[in-house]
């Protein structure tokens, strides 16, 4: 049995929109192949409708649950669509998640008031200089490394999923959500698998352009970018919140 | 003000991203033996027969006895 065999049975990523194969990507003509600089543009793209968004959001608070919900929704979407039609629904999803951002942002800001710079100045700070490691070679993404992130990742959804769904009962997980040593400590667990993510993203992003996938693989790997670092920034987001708190 | 900090701290995120991320990998991070294979070197689809012997999808074809070579 292979030594990875795992992920070709549970995924091939820690992030769910990468569970997608590079099938058929020798027989593309030259001017239809993923570029990285196609890539970073269309990440712009991305993260400058999200500002826009959060811009919306933090104006009109009321906006939140209900572009989370039309966030969650367009993000399953895409990832279980065709991949050639990210192009279509992630500029959406990036101006959603920024709408309900921005009220989040907001709603902690009346609370703490500074945080949402440095929950904005942390996550950028961690995208920055997580790719300046990647791209000189610092940290090296193998299939281990994606293995146990994946374990990881897969591992915090179910922890999240059971506590939400205990919540229903009136009881819960609490150290997810407490401001102790644990809680804090899990906080931080979860900010460096988030974070972590960040590494598969730049690395499918490379391999694509490297083997020449598809145009639409751009979107793709734009829409992923955007769904760790939204993942990223609300978890800074509650880590800073708890530390605040105590 | 704080409107003003949000965007000024978006929009040089923004630049720094924009110009970092253009940048190639270094050859110390593509040319390694150990780099994930997103899809590369997928396994064939390799079926058994009854006798034994495997079939390699794609890779079979029907012979006819009749045919010319």
């Amino acid at each position: 049995m292979s030594k990875h065999s795992a992920l070709n049975t549970f995924g091939r990523s820690g992030n769910p929109a990468f569970t997608r194969n590079f099938d058929n990507a020798g027989a593309i003509p030259h001017t239809e192949r993923m570029t990285l600089d196609g890539a970073v543009n269309k990440t712009s793209i991305l993260l400058a409708l999200c500002f826009g968004g959060a811009f919306v959001g933090w104006n009109i608070p009321a906006l939140t649950i209900p572009s989370l919900i039309i966030g969650m929704i367009l993000g399953f979407v895409t990832i279980f669509r065709s991949p050639a039609k990210a192009g279509a629904t992630a500029p959406f999803y990036a101006a959603v998640e920024g709408i309900a951002l921005g009220g989040i942002t907001m709603f902690a800001e009346m609370q703490y008031p500074g945080i949402g710079i440095q929950a904005i100045g942390l996550t950028f700070g961690i995208l920055a200089s997580l790719l300046f490691c990647y791209k000189s070679g610092i940290i090296k993404p193998t299939e281990n490394f994606r293995l146990m992130l994946f374990s990881a990742t897969m591992g915090i959804f179910l922890l999240y999923l059971v506590s939400f769904i205990m919540s229903f009962f009136g009881s819960g997980i609490g150290f997810i959500h407490s401001n102790g040593l644990f809680g804090i400590g899990f906080s931080v667990f979860v900010v460096g698998i988030a974070a972590l993510n960040l590494v598969l993203d730049f690395d499918f992003i490379e391999e694509g352009a490297e083997q020449g996938l598809p145009k639409y693989m751009e979107w793709y790997g734009a829409f992923s970018l955007m769904v760790t670092l939204v993942w990223l920034y609300i978890e800074i987001l509650r880590l800073l919140m708890k530390l605040r708190s105590r | 003000m704080t409107t003003i900090l949000f965007s000024l701290l978006a929009v040089f995120s923004l630049f720094v991203f924009h110009n970092l991320g253009k940048v190639k990998a270094s050859k110390k991070q593509m040319d390694r033996e150990n780099r994930i294979k997103w899809g590369r070197n997928r396994k064939p689809n390799v079926q058994q027969n009854r006798d034994g012997s495997k079939i390699i999808e794609g890779q079979a074809e029907e012979v006819d006895g009749d045919s010319k070579k």
